[in-house]
């Protein structure tokens, strides 16, 4: 082990409570789709990292809202990337287009902002939303370059044939070898820093590989910025149940994902009392 | 509601009056910070703040919340800044905002109440304090004080006697046999008023271990599920005791909030339904404000 490099953290700002349309809904694989609203003019610029939580419309049952991330946001719209999991998104994958939506944000941390660094960012599933989104506007001057790895199941979840994919310097890795590196998305990211280092880490995904993660990141003494998942009720910060466990100066104490992060500094973090979502 | 006059729908509790009936319920909007990009939380009634202790408390691991399609079980285990922290940081900002303000605080024995107590009765930018005896997720014997009438009386007149000129709200446990009992002993020791109800004891297991969802195996379970579970222990303790009542439990609608006055209450709690209905508290308040005969007690009309 190296060392445990720290980084800092944009924090999250005072978010808002929108209702906007439904503009597009499409199909990527068979368990990922895209939904594009209208994005409310008051809505603020959301930083990379940062999420919206939305209410599941039609439910006829007691629904906490659902967290999704921004995977991208011009002047006219907000875009998610939504992995079916349960009867939330099974039921926003079925509302029609022009349904109103409503929901709350930007909530939480970003991604920070790197001048002059080399960024490598490993997204395993539907973590890729916050790390694309930062790939999108990387070409301005958030970094000086920016290397982002794509870990899914297969082929079929890399929708290459309905997304246009528009950020640079991607590389994709399947578990089945069906497309790109043959493996997990982890081993690519070890052969990614051997062949050029890197001066960050960001991840989002499943805990296992943000965990695996954290291990090859100490080991190379490179910062890691990592974004995490967990049950939320409100959003923002009131309620405590979205809590994890994290260690600052070896005071253990506990942070919320929707205000405090959802993007952390991977050495505060106690990874062996995380909840498993 | 005529078109010149604003509609009275002011309520009395103790010694204090509040602008209207609606309040936000401990617990949901943290310290009133969290909320307030996103509401008026200054049209409100007020809102009784997340419950304090004497020290800071870390409060339960993770898992907190589970969701059920009645609503939720929570097991957050009464995380909060502690009583020094609340009175130098948190209520400052709240009076700067011209929020109300009802203090929610918890101990474990009656010293620590009364020195609590010692150390609000000076302060300003608060109209009220509510005695939480009924946090289910903290340890037995906390709970167990709450369900023990003699103890809740005594504690009661411990904290009253330091906060004549504030409104000294005890909060009851729904998990009792004789919910009545309980009312009484806090109006005997000189409450201003009950708020009812707390969540109510529940527990889930995950089929895929056979253990119980979190860590401290049973929580508390609140939404619509409750709603009459409280309307019934609301209804219980206005037989019984003839002070004020909030009502607290399962309100997701301006008619949920109506049946609690039926049943006897002068004021409401929003809880989990916030988290869905941000406009929910404030539709109570423009709709009480245009019918203020819903406010009389135990009134049914056709
Ligand atoms: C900050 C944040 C950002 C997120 N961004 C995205 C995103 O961009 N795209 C996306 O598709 N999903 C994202 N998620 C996860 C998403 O919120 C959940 O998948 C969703 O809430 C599941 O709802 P459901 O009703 O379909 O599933 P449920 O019926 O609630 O659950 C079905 C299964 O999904 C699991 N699950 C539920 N909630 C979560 C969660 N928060 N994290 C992991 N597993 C969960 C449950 O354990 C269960 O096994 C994000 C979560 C957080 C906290
Ligand atoms: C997440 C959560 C935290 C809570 N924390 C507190 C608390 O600190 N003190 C308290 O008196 N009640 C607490 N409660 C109970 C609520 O104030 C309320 O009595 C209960 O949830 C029932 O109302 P509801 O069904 O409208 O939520 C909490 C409830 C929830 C859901
Ligand atoms: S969900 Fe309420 S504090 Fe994070």
């Amino acid at each position: 082990m190296i060392g445990n490099t720290h980084v800092t953290v944009p924090g999250s700002v005072p978010p808002g409570r929108f209702s906007s349309k439904l503009l597009e809904k499409r199909d990527l694989s068979d368990r990922y789709y895209l939904l594009v609203m209208s994005r409310p003019p008051a809505f603020d610029d959301p930083g990379p990292g940062t999420f919206v939580h939305l209410l599941v419309p039609d439910g006829g049952r007691f629904f906490l809202r659902r967290p999704f991330s921004i995977l991208g946001c011009d002047e006219a719209t907000i875009s998610l990337l939504i992995v079916e999991k349960g009867t939330g998104t099974q039921i926003l994958r079925r509302i029609p287009e022009g349904t109103e939506l409503d929901f709350i944000g930007p909530l939480g941390s970003s991604f920070p902002q790197m001048p002059g660094r080399t960024v490598l960012a490993v997204g395993g599933g539907v973590g890729l939303a916050p790390l694309y989104f930062y790939g999108t506007r990387a070409v301005r001057d958030d970094c000086d370059r920016y290397r982002l790895l794509y870990g899914a199941r297969t082929r079929d979840d890399l929708f290459l044939d309905s997304f246009e994919w528009s950020v640079e310097g991607i590389a994709f890795a399947t578990d089945d070898g069906s497309y790109g590196f043959s493996g997990n998305v982890v081993e690519l990211a070890d052969e990614e820093l051997t062949r050029a280092p890197a001066d960050v880490v960001f991840s989002c995904g499943p805990t296992p590989m943000l965990e695996a993660l954290v291990e090859l990141a100490r080991s190379r003494g490179v910062p890691h910025c990592v974004s995490l998942e967990n049950r939320m009720a409100c959003g923002v910060g009131a309620c405590r149940s979205c809590v994890v466990p994290v260690s600052i100066d070896g005071a253990e104490s506990y942070r919320t994902v929707c205000k405090d992060g959802p993007v952390f500094d991977a050495e505060i973090i106690v990874w062996n009392e995380l909840p498993r979502v | 509601m005529s078109e010149h006059s604003k509609t009275d729908v002011r309520v009395r509790i103790g010694p204090v009056e509040f602008k209207n009936p609606v309040f936000l319920a401990s617990g949901i909007c943290g310290y009133g910070e969290e909320y307030s990009p996103l509401m008026d939380i200054q049209k409100l009634g007020g809102i009784v703040t997340k419950t304090i202790t004497p020290r800071p408390r870390k409060g339960n691991p993770p898992p907190r919340i589970h969701e059920i399609p009645t609503g939720a079980l929570n097991s957050i285990g009464l995380e909060n800044v502690g009583l020094d922290a609340y009175v130098a940081e948190k209520l400052p900002k709240l009076a700067k905002e011209k929020i109300d303000v009802i203090v929610s605080v918890a101990a474990e024995h009656i010293e620590e109440f009364d020195s609590i107590a010692e150390t609000f009765a000076p302060l300003d930018g608060y109209k009220g304090v509510e005695l939480n005896l009924s946090c289910p997720n903290v340890e037995e014997k906390a709970l167990d004080h709450g369900r023990n009438p003699a103890f809740v009386e005594k504690l009661t007149r411990v904290v009253k006697n330091r906060l004549v000129d504030k409104a000294v709200l005890v909060k009851i446990t729904p998990n009792v046999t004789d919910i009545g009992s309980v009312a009484r002993a806090a109006e005997a020791g000189g409450a201003d008023g009950i708020s009812a109800i707390n969540t109510v004891l529940g527990v889930d297991f995950d089929l895929a271990t056979g253990k119980p969802v979190f860590f401290r195996g049973s929580g508390g379970y609140s939404g619509p599920g409750i709603l009459p579970i409280a309307l019934q222990k609301v209804w219980e303790v206005s037989r019984a005791v003839s002070i004020p009542i909030m009502g607290i439990g399962g309100i997701s609608s301006v008619d949920d909030a109506r049946k609690f006055f039926v049943a006897g209450a002068s004021a409401v709690q929003i809880g989990t339904s916030l988290w869905q209905d941000l406009e929910l508290p404030q539709r109570i308040v423009s709709e009480f404000e245009q019918h203020p005969e819903w406010m009389k007690k135990g009134e049914v009309k056709t």
